[in-house]
């Protein structure tokens, strides 16, 4: 029977060898989820799945791509919404 | 569309979100842009054309674009060329050998003969006395 904080399935569970030669189960936490576009759903480049814990110490130009809407849409739907922008703008202004 | 002076959106990289101008073209996919970006070879693909059209030379000067980018109302950063600094060498320390004493040639055979002298004097003591 594992330990009681073990018996839960919050932990993933892998085998793995030991120099000895045998299998044991060891317990690590779960990574976070990929962060994915607001808009067309697909995973985020350039974002590394951290824990919170993590994240909140490493600099932010290492948690996101360097341009707007980075770490929020991915680079196509953030061309689409720049082009979107510039053609309003210059509907408007003529 | 992509002729000199057309007046562009950088629509991705770092610089997405910034106007320029086109001040050069290199050929059908690459022009040559400046502005609020960094003067810089770029792809057509990552550019969005504008209405607008400056008169701009071509290859014109920083100073040329950023006059005429004060007629659309943006005010450009004036960059500096940066001045060349030499890079500090590195020395190889040298051991610093403590100089010789000069020797005299006169003095070491005068030396050599007064301890040949004293060695005939001295009883030779390497000898087992007898019992």
């Amino acid at each position: 029977m594992p330990r009681p904080r073990y018996r839960s399935r919050s932990l993933r569970r892998i085998q793995k060898k030991t120099p000895g030669g045998k299998t044991k189960q060891i317990y690590k936490k779960r990574k976070p989820k990929t962060h994915k576009c607001a808009e067309c759903g697909a995973e985020l480049k350039g974002i590394p799945r951290l824990s919170p814990a993590k994240a909140k110490n490493s600099p932010k130009t290492k948690k996101r791509p360097e341009r707007p809407y980075g770490g929020f849409l991915c680079s196509k739907c953030a061309r689409e919404k720049l082009k979107k922008e510039a053609r309003l703008e210059h509907e408007s202004t003529h | 569309m992509y002729q000199i002076g057309r007046v562009c959106l950088k629509i991705a990289g770092r610089d997405a979100g910034k106007k320029c101008v086109i001040i050069d073209v290199i050929n059908t996919h690459y022009v040559m842009i400046d502005g609020e970006t960094r003067r810089r070879k770029c792809n057509v693909k990552h550019l969005e054309p504008l209405g607008t059209v400056l008169k701009v030379t071509k290859n014109a000067p920083r100073t040329e674009v950023v006059r005429l980018f004060k007629t659309l109302n943006i005010e450009l950063k004036e960059t500096k060329p940066k001045k060349k600094t030499e890079r500090p060498k590195k020395l190889r320390k040298k051991k610093i050998k403590p100089a010789k004493q000069p020797t005299d040639k006169t003095s070491g055979e005068e030396e050599k003969k007064i301890k040949q002298i004293k060695e005939a004097q001295a009883p030779i003591s390497s000898e087992k006395p007898r019992k």
